[in-house]
């Protein structure tokens, strides 16, 4: 950083002449030329906001100008408020000889990490994950609600369920016009259903039939597809994980 | 508080007791509106506990006990006064004896300063409970009010000046041997006077005043006496804390007899009661026997806000020595040794013995024993960590004025002068760095990355009863070498490895003192207690216990499981800059911006010691590894070195131009190295420093040295950076000296 330079004495406002003065006197001699405008910034303020206050004191005492005491009240309601000092001293002396009178607690071996009860904590999870909303589970030949999700490799602890999708043969319908939405690392590709998925039905468009994954899809963009079907109750006893788990990811990226 | 008195006025009115509401009304303006307001909230306490009948007792009660301290600095007319009849009777009887004004005014200026300490608990507006904590205050400053009422004494404010040049006069015209040590009167009594003047708000004269002698004054007080400069009202007085402990508190002199009695016959003979005053209420001599005392020797000791150090402050028993290492056997299995054997002990080796454990069975009298304060048991990793440790020990190098270290320099680019905190573990594997934009960077210095613990649904699928599973919970796919970690929302000012590294502390200008994990480099636990920027902190050498210091003057003991402080060490009259723990973790030695270092004792919280000498702001502590001694460094550029046992400077070491802001001795104690603003590294030899040390019963009686001037005899070496300020020095186990520092470019 440059060592500051001051502004030479005509074309510097006198405001801030008057505030480098001020600063040379109480011994500062090195500073950053934008020290000055912070300096008269906060200055004003604080004396706009004090004569503020005085004013409305002094129309509540029915007064006809500003004076003194009313300036004196404004300094110091306003001291109270924005500027706090530390506890005088024989306050500090005070607490101190309470808390040293006891004694120090003994240290309990083998307790593992020694922290303060929980709630003193920071290491509770700041997130809560939205309560599910139990879809019913309906009579064969309608469930289907096929999802293609589409998230990053990092987020996916579900990396080793790519190998089971890819075993079976998945049909999938697209929804028209679905607002694909980003969030986060991760996007949901939400379709709906038309028609139930039978293993090897011939559904109608659109649809896509016999969708296999390809892993080359993963590398390049680090996106993984996993597909889950969560289709008739032929595949349900196995899928039923899966679908809840992504009933869950759904709900919360609706959130 | 307005509206207490705008109550109280009516009610007098309404009672009809119209002289006392006059009375009041011109006491009001007489100390100004609020201090009268809180004067009479008192009065008014006790005047609406007289009707209200519940708080009758309190109210006189208060009243008698105000009177009564009053009493001891006016004279008894007051208290006779107070002894009659209840509540309004009371008052009633006390605006007659108002004949002297100053009566009034003492007890008005009493409560005004009961108030002011009153502030914290907001009790003014509670009878009963301002009853209750106006007693107590009482009954803690009984000088308060005496100190107080002086202050309100008006001596003619035109004569100060002929008063102090009085004084002058005399002390220059006195002998040599004794000029030195009256000397001493000219600050504080400076001070106090100029204080005195603007208090009774007498501010032409006390600018002149301050015009005419401030610049007589010794070059060390130049800082003070700039802020003394900008305080020119009453009300500025209200707000500067420092200033208000500077009042209150008592400036310590250091004469010889002689001296003092030179200087009380002239005072007590000549119409200067005014000084004679200021002296005996403001200032405390301290009266020893013996040769009056040199210039240098005064100028060594003195500059610290509140002066010297009494000598009965320094004669506590402090246990220096260091605690008992455990004993146990070292496993052996050096590599670079042939021949690993399958026993585990080699033919040819003798077993290592702990040497510092076996040396000496019987207790050293020096150590505290073993369960003074209780500390954490050793874990069996502590135990491997220790086995490291004294192999490293084995290897390390001797230090000596023949064989001064290297030094090896961790420059921070690109911090642009936001690194203001650095920290090296003990076994130097990772260095910190706490930045002014909040962040805290946590770096490996060995090639070995930073792992962090794998998250939780990966620790369930590792094997866990494999052997290497501490290698396998850490996540090799997020190494790295560098860590940031946030939390903080203030500058960060101080940062602590614990000694088993597995955590952090930092502490930073939002009032906090956070606990990070090194293992998941996550924040554990925020520490709020300070509510004022905290300006260091430090682990305990046996982990568990740290200590921060902060603005708010006070320094506190903390333990990692619990939420609030376990001790408060409060004393320091300015911020507490720098905390260190003792190497046996029962004592903590705190600097401060009042340019003293106080040593603590865990146990209790008692100030053990008090060391003055330093002209500024103490910004770095380092103590012996035998414990025996302390190294301070300040912004005056001196190292000062200090004999704990005996609360005596023992050397100062002159050299460097600026701000010192490390300290460090090397493991075994030879050599002290110095870091500084001026950007050079400093070694002094610290084994010629502390022998032949003068410790006979006149120099431990009254504490006075005979320092010599032997700081060239002990630099042994001067290492100049660019242009990099050294901000942190740490001695690796084998006494290799690594240095960091952010690189400035001006």
């Amino acid at each position: 950083m440059e060592p500051a330079k001051m502004a030479s004495p005509k074309s510097a406002p006198k405001d801030a002449q008057v505030m480098a003065q001020i600063l040379k006197d109480m011994g500062i001699t090195e500073y950053e030329p934008r020290v000055i405008n912070q300096m008269l910034e906060f200055a004003y303020r604080y004396v706009t906001t004090i004569l503020e206050d005085a004013k409305i004191y002094s129309s509540h005492a029915k007064k006809s100008s500003v004076d003194a005491d009313d300036v004196r009240l404004a300094i110091q309601c306003r001291t109270d408020q924005s500027f706090t000092s530390p506890p005088p001293r024989d306050f500090l002396l005070d607490i101190a000889r309470q808390k040293n009178q006891t004694p120090l607690p003994l240290i309990k071996p083998y307790s593992g990490p020694r922290l303060p009860p929980d709630r003193y904590c920071l290491t509770a999870p700041n997130y809560r994950l939205k309560s599910l909303q139990k879809k019913v589970a309906s009579s064969a030949g309608r469930i289907t609600v096929p999802r293609l999700s589409v998230g990053a490799v990092s987020s996916r602890p579900s990396t080793p369920t790519l190998g089971t999708p890819s075993a079976q043969t998945v049909s999938v319908s697209a929804k028209v016009g679905t607002p694909v939405s980003l969030t986060g690392q991760r996007f949901t590709v939400q379709i709906p259903s038309s028609q139930a998925a039978v293993k090897s039905a011939t559904p109608t468009t659109p649809t896509v039939q016999n969708v296999l994954i390809n892993p080359s899809l993963i590398g390049p963009k680090n996106i993984l597809i996993t597909t889950n079907v969560v289709s008739s109750q032929n595949t349900s006893n196995e899928s039923n994980p899966l679908k809840r788990k992504h009933e869950d990811d759904d709900d919360y990226d609706n959130l | 508080d307005r509206q207490t008195l705008v109550a109280v006025l009516q009610f007098l009115r309404r009672s009809n007791l119209r002289e006392s509401e006059e009375i009041l009304r011109r006491e009001a303006r007489l100390l100004g509106d609020d201090l009268g307001a809180a004067a009479l909230s008192p009065a008014g306490a006790g005047l609406l506990g007289a009707p209200g009948g519940d708080a009758d007792s309190g109210g006189e009660a208060l009243l008698s006990r105000v009177t009564a301290a009053a009493a001891i600095a006016i004279g008894g007319s007051v208290a006779t006064v107070a002894s009659s009849s209840p509540g309004v009777a009371a008052v009633a009887a006390v605006p007659p004896g108002k004949g002297e004004p100053r009566a009034g005014a003492a007890v008005g200026s009493h409560c005004m300063f009961a108030s002011s300490f009153g502030m914290s608990y907001k009790l003014l507006l509670y009878p009963n409970a301002f009853a209750v904590g106006g007693g107590v205050v009482v009954e803690d400053q009984p000088d308060v009010s005496a100190v107080l009422s002086a202050y309100n004494q008006q001596g003619d404010p035109t004569l100060y000046e002929e008063y102090y040049s009085g004084l002058k006069h005399f002390i220059e015209c006195s002998l040599d041997c004794h000029r030195a040590e009256l000397s001493q009167l000219f600050y504080p009594l400076f001070v106090h006077m100029y204080l005195e003047l603007v208090y009774n708000q007498h501010e032409s004269e006390a600018k002149s005043f301050f015009e005419r002698f401030h610049g007589d004054q010794e070059c060390y007080y130049q800082d003070d006496l700039r802020v003394l400069s900008s305080l020119t009202k009453k009300e500025h007085m209200k707000g500067n804390e420092t200033m208000l402990d500077f009042r209150t508190s008592k400036f310590v002199l250091r004469i010889s007899r002689d001296s003092y009695q030179l200087l009380k016959r002239h005072l007590q003979e000549k119409q200067n009661n005014q000084i004679w005053n200021i002296v005996q209420e403001h200032l405390y001599i301290d009266i020893f026997d013996g040769m009056p005392r040199s210039k240098q020797q005064i100028d060594a000791m003195v500059g610290s806000l509140a002066g010297e150090a009494k000598r009965e402050a320094n004669k506590a028993k402090v246990f220096f020595g260091l605690l008992k290492e455990p004993e146990f056997d070292v496993p052996l299995d050096d590599e670079d040794e042939e021949g690993e054997n399958e026993e585990g002990k080699p033919k040819k080796k003798k077993p290592k013995k702990d040497s510092v454990g076996s040396k000496s069975k019987k207790q050293d009298p020096n150590a505290p024993p073993q369960n003074r304060i209780p500390l954490p048991e050793l874990k069996d990793s502590d135990k491997l960590d220790k086995v490291m440790n004294m192999k490293e020990a084995a290897r390390r190098v001797r230090l000596g004025p023949e064989c001064l270290p290297s030094i090896c320099f961790y420059t921070f680019l690109n911090a642009y002068q936001g690194l203001t905190a650095v920290d090296i573990t003990d076994d130097s594997s990772m260095i910190v760095g706490g930045f002014a934009d909040s962040t805290v960077r946590v770096w490996s210095v060995t090639p070995k990355k930073l792992r962090s613990v794998k998250t939780a649904a990966d620790l369930s699928l590792i094997d866990k009863e494999s052997d290497d599973v501490l290698e396998r919970i850490m996540d090799e796919k997020t190494a790295s070498e560098l860590k940031i970690l946030y939390g903080h929302s203030g500058p960060v000012y101080g940062t602590s490895f614990s000694p088993d590294r597995n955590y952090l502390l930092s502490c930073s200008e939002d009032g906090t003192v956070r606990l990070w994990s090194l293992q998941t480099f996550t924040c554990l636990v925020g520490y709020k207690g300070h509510n004022y920027p905290v300006w260091d902190t430090q682990f305990s050498p046996y982990g568990y216990y740290f200590v921060s210091g902060g603005h708010d003057r006070v320094a506190r003991l903390w333990a990692t499981d619990h939420y609030q402080p376990l001790r408060i060490f409060a004393g320091h009259l300015a911020d507490v800059t720098c905390t260190r723990f003792h190497p046996n973790s029962n004592y903590i030695a705190t600097g401060s911006a009042d340019r003293t270092v106080r040593l603590w004792d865990v146990l209790n919280g008692n100030c053990v010691r008090i060391f003055t000498g330093h002209k500024g702001p103490i910004h770095s502590l380092a103590f012996s590894p035998n414990g025996r001694f302390l190294a301070t460094g300040a912004t005056d550029g001196r190292v000062l070195l200090w004999d704990i046992g005996h609360g005596l400077m023992v050397g100062e070491l002159k050299g460097h131009t600026d701000t010192v802001y490390a300290l460090r001795f090397s493991r075994d104690g030879e050599i002290l190295a110095s870091g500084s603003m001026d950007n050079t590294v400093r070694l002094w030899d610290a084994v010629k420093a502390f022998e032949d040390l003068e410790t006979d019963d006149f120099t431990t009686a009254t504490g006075h040295i005979n320092l010599p001037e032997n700081s060239q005899d002990l630099l042994l070496g001067t290492y100049m950076t660019k242009s990099t300020p050294v901000v942190h020095l740490h001695f690796t186990r084998r006494n290799l000296l690594l240095a960091a520092g952010a690189y400035s470019s001006q």
